[in-house]
């Protein structure tokens, strides 16, 4: 196992994972960002230890900053009322900070357990 | 075991994923809502610029291409070549900007909620499908199918919303669906009728038939009849007293036998006292124009998306602009270039309880005329999201079908109870047509021609003409009954009982360009006792109407913005007469609080100004009085629900028996209390509440924050979806009614033009936009909280240069 990927490596992988994610996002169902994570984790060899995190990484950035431009592009309401659903006291920034969890968790999950397959 | 450890994570992603992916109770499916690409990120919606964008959209089944303009407003102006594609692009423009309420609501028409939450939404359902609102629907589908025009415009609507629906994927459903976790489901014309049934479920489905014999067991006949009277004894008719009759009337059934009943604790919809409305229509000679004016303000309860969706409607015959239902086509309150319309409540009793005598527990067979008849049965299926579906059968004896609820025990089931109902949303009507009809009314003959084809819920249909013509009638199938013939639950074994006929549409209670120079209704008495017929004991209580009515009689030189007054006219009333009754009675307060509040009263101005301290104390003081005097002998028993008699009754007895008995508490032994003691004590408790609630007396005892007016989303508790704490003043028995539910649903005011220009002012608590992501989605309720209208946009081509368009779409075939 490789310990010491480089940060520019490392850099790469969350580049590529974060453009695959945003492409699967516009054709295919939401969770097919986590299952993509999983096969790049595998095909790319990325080692156990450094998946999760790389995974994690990325689906948080992706959906943060998607959910950001989203809401630059279209400025509406809605995204106080739903920080105010949650409960999040209507804070948008802890909207957009959920958001880039969720998709961090989800990213970060896969990936490992794509990892974890190839190393068994 | 290594083995196991390298599958672990795998097994984890998979179970975070279908959790995700997944709704648990009220927790949404937070993977496919959270997602920027998928969730509610999608439904945000940028505010439209002020320049006019076009876009081009093909939908199967058009004929020609239809052009639509929306103005600032979001109201679009639909222009087709055809009834067809007009009425296509009704259902396709309003299920673009309504699907999820226009599904929610006929499925709560239709008893199905359960489909969507689940369990918890089973007692709702039941109780629909058991008060026959499917079968009614069914029925009334029939009725629509009569009418070919009917038929083909019930069909191009279906076809329009589903042209809607298959042009939508996943990602972009509205938000309620990715809260709920579920899809849309293709629309059919049927739906449009569970749509129009659900308004006599929302208005003329009240019931007070088992209160009234629980009243008449305890206390006997007199007593009921006494207090419960059947003309109220302040009041001001919707048809003025002394208009000529035109009719011969028809002769009155025979009344039932003598029948008290067994009562029971059987639960049936309240009359909810606020959903009522007001129009009025006044002639030229009282306008500045010297035309007729016209103005409706129906009050519903406040939801959002909003009850209405305005549209313009063009085509060959006709060009029509209102207020449209999501669900069912035309406009239902509007105008035309000749004639305007509108609509209130009639609280006529059209609902009906029959004790039923069943043979046995099988409930086959009933005795009705001397003999055991058939019952008939009907399957109900409910498929309930995360159970198994459940089957309900009901009986129905030819009154109709037996609403007898789960909680009568099983150890009762060898005693034939239960009651049949007799209900006019049962018939089969053609509602549709009148609507139709009324959109391309040119004239008076026109109006009443389309009226005759409507059942229920019936309305008070006030009209004005650019002829001059000015009219109401209090339309809908009425039956013919004997004097207060349903007032109390009816013998089903007594033929004398039933239902024999309708009062003949031409009898309805109207009236034609009266002396007075105008008409109007706010949901009182349709007609003074001289009217030959019998319709109901019991209409809303007289105070908005009588203010309606003096103050139409003084106004003169009436405009646009005068009408707007009246609309929003927040004079109590019921204060001008109760208060100085009150005040005289009220001993001498003393003691800081209680002599600020008395102080405060005096000084009222009787306004229910939105920051009036009167109008609270008033308010709340009247309520806990008509607690405090009627509810010992009338609230006191659970299993015996009862009435408690009208405002206008107990002002009568506080006028004229000061010694009656019913002021005694009769939960306090050894003590009789009198008239001034009640008084009094309710004074001093219902200040105790306010200082409660709101602290010392002060700008906190305003009357809006008291009230608290909110317009909330047809989702239980989404306040985050909601707006509420709305600055208004008003109240119930208030022209200006609003209410913390309840209030005006849209406003409008109309001034006919000889020459087909109307002009006309409106507005509703809400937004054309059903997406809570949309700048059109609440964008009306500050307009209309300030008690302020905006000018409707009446175009008579997509081409007219206004400088108020924003969007235009052109519907075109797609092959």
């Amino acid at each position: 196992m490789n310990h010491s990927l480089s940060f520019s490596y490392q850099l790469a992988i969350v580049l590529v994972m974060v453009v695959i994610g945003a492409i699967a996002g516009i054709y295919l169902p939401w969770y097919a960002l986590g299952i993509l994570f999983g096969l790049l984790a595998y095909i790319l060899r990325i080692p156990t230890g450094r998946a999760f995190i790389l995974g994690l990484v990325s689906g948080f950035l992706l959906w943060a900053i998607s959910a950001f431009w989203m809401d630059g592009q279209h400025p509406s309401s809605l995204p106080g009322r739903m920080a105010n659903l949650f409960p999040l006291g209507g804070s948008i920034i802890g909207l957009y900070a959920v958001t880039g969890v969720l998709g961090g968790l989800t990213g970060g999950l896969w990936a490992w357990a794509g990892a974890k397959l190839r190393f068994k | 075991m290594k083995y196991i450890k390298s599958i672990f994570p795998l097994a984890l992603a998979i179970i975070w994923t279908y959790a995700l992916h997944n709704s648990w109770g009220t927790l949404p499916p937070l993977g496919k809502l959270m997602s920027p690409f998928h969730g509610f990120w999608v439904n945000a919606e940028a505010p439209e610029s002020s320049e006019l964008t076009e876009e081009n959209l093909q939908i199967p089944g058009l004929e020609k291409t239809v052009t639509v303009v929306y103005d600032e407003m979001g109201v679009p102006h639909v222009f087709a070549e055809n009834d067809h594609d007009l009425y296509v692009a009704q259902g396709y423009l309003t299920a673009k900007d309504r699907l999820w309420q226009m599904e929610f609501q006929t499925h709560f028409a239709g008893g199905r909620i359960s489909e969507i939450v689940g369990e918890k939404g089973m007692v709702s359902d039941q109780f629909q499908r058991r008060m026959g609102a499917v079968y009614g629907a069914e029925k009334s589908f029939e009725g629509m199918k009569e009418d070919p025009k009917a038929t083909e415009t019930l069909q191009a609507y279906s076809d329009g919303v589903n042209a809607y629906i298959e042009s939508l994927t996943e990602r972009n459903y509205p938000l309620e669906y990715k809260l709920l976790n579920y899809a849309p489901e293709k629309w059919t014309p049927i739906k449009s009728a569970l749509f129009l049934k659900n308004m006599s479920f929302v208005l003329a489905s009240g019931t007070d038939d088992l209160k009234m014999t629980n009243i008449l067991r305890k206390y006997g006949k007199a007593v009921a009849e006494d207090l419960f009277p059947n003309y109220p004894f302040v009041e001001s008719p919707i048809i003025p007293v002394g208009t000529p009759r035109d009719f011969k009337p028809v002769p009155i059934p025979e009344s039932p036998t003598d029948f008290i009943g067994l009562g029971s604790a059987m639960k049936t919809p309240e009359k909810d006292p606020n959903i009522g409305s007001n129009n009025w229509a006044v002639s030229g000679n009282k306008t500045v124009s010297g035309l007729p004016m016209l103005a409706n303000d129906p009050h519903l309860t406040l939801s959002l998306p909003s009850i209405w969706y305005q549209m313009q409607l063009v085509a060959p015959g006709v060009n029509v602009y209102g207020s449209t239902m999501p669900g069912t086509p035309n406009v239902i309150v509007g105008f035309n270039k000749n004639v305007a319309w509108g609509v209130t409540n009639v609280g006529s009793d059209i609902l009906d309880w029959y004790q039923v005598k069943f043979k046995d527990a099988s409930k086959a067979e009933y005795w009705h005329d001397g003999k055991w008849k058939k019952t008939t049965m009907r399957i109900e299926k409910f498929n309930i999201k995360g159970k198994e579906s459940f089957v309900d059968t009901i009986f129905f004896t030819h009154h109709g079908p037996v609403v007898y609820l789960s909680h009568e025990k099983p150890f009762k089931s060898n005693i034939p109870v239960g009651h049949a109902l007799r209900w006019i949303a049962h018939e089969k009507s053609q509602e549709l047509t009148t609507f139709y009809k009324l959109n391309r009314a040119a004239n008076y003959a026109d109006y009443t021609q389309a009226l005759t084809y409507y059942s229920a819920p019936a309305q008070n249909f006030i009209f004005a003409s650019n002829q001059g013509d000015i009219a109401l009638w209090v339309n809908g199938k009425f039956p013919l009954k004997s004097y207060t013939q349903g007032k109390y639950l009816l013998d089903g074994t007594d033929p004398k009982a039933d239902w024999t006929g309708f009062i003949p549409q031409s009898h309805n209670p109207h009236a034609k360009n009266p002396v007075r120079g105008f008409l109007s209704s706010a949901n009182q008495s349709s007609a003074d006792p001289s009217y030959p017929y019998y319709m109901g004991w019991q209409y809303a209580p007289s105070e908005r109407g009588r203010r309606i009515n003096e103050r139409l009689e003084a106004m003169s030189k009436i405009t646009m913005d005068s009408l707007r007054g009246l609309q929003n006219d927040n004079f109590n009333i019921r204060a001008r007469t109760l208060l100085p009754l009150l005040m005289a009675k009220l001993k001498s307060p003393t003691g800081g609080v209680y002599a600020q509040a008395a102080n405060e009263l005096k000084r009222w101005n009787l306004q229910n100004a939105a920051d009036s301290q009167g109008a609270t104390i008033f308010e709340n003081w009247v309520s806990l009085l008509h607690d405090a005097i009627w509810s010992d002998e009338f609230a006191a028993d659970e299993n015996a629900p009862m009435n408690s008699p009208s405002v206008d009754r107990t002002i009568k007895m506080m006028q004229d028996e000061p010694n009656a008995i019913w002021w005694d508490n009769v939960k306090t032994k050894n003590k009789k209390e009198n008239m001034e003691e009640i008084i009094s004590a309710s004074f001093k408790a219902s200040i105790d509440t306010l200082v409660k609630k709101h602290g010392p007396i002060g700008s906190e005892w305003a009357w809006y924050k008291h009230k608290q007016t909110g317009v909330r989303h047809l989702i239980p508790g989404m306040d985050a979806l909601s707006r509420l704490n709305i600055p208004t003043g008003g109240g119930g028995t208030i022209v200006n009614a609003t209410t913390t539910k309840t209030g005006p649903s849209w406003r409008m005011i109309v001034e006919l033009s000889k020459e087909g220009r109307p002009k006309a002012h409106g507005v509703y608590p809400g937004g054309q936009s059903g997406n809570p992501g949309s700048a059109h989605y609440v964008d009306l309720i500050d307009t209309w909280a300030k008690g302020e209208l905006r000018s409707l946009l009446y175009l008579d081509k997509p081409e007219d240069a206004t400088g108020r368009l924003r969007k235009k779409i052109i519907l075109s075939i797609k092959k």
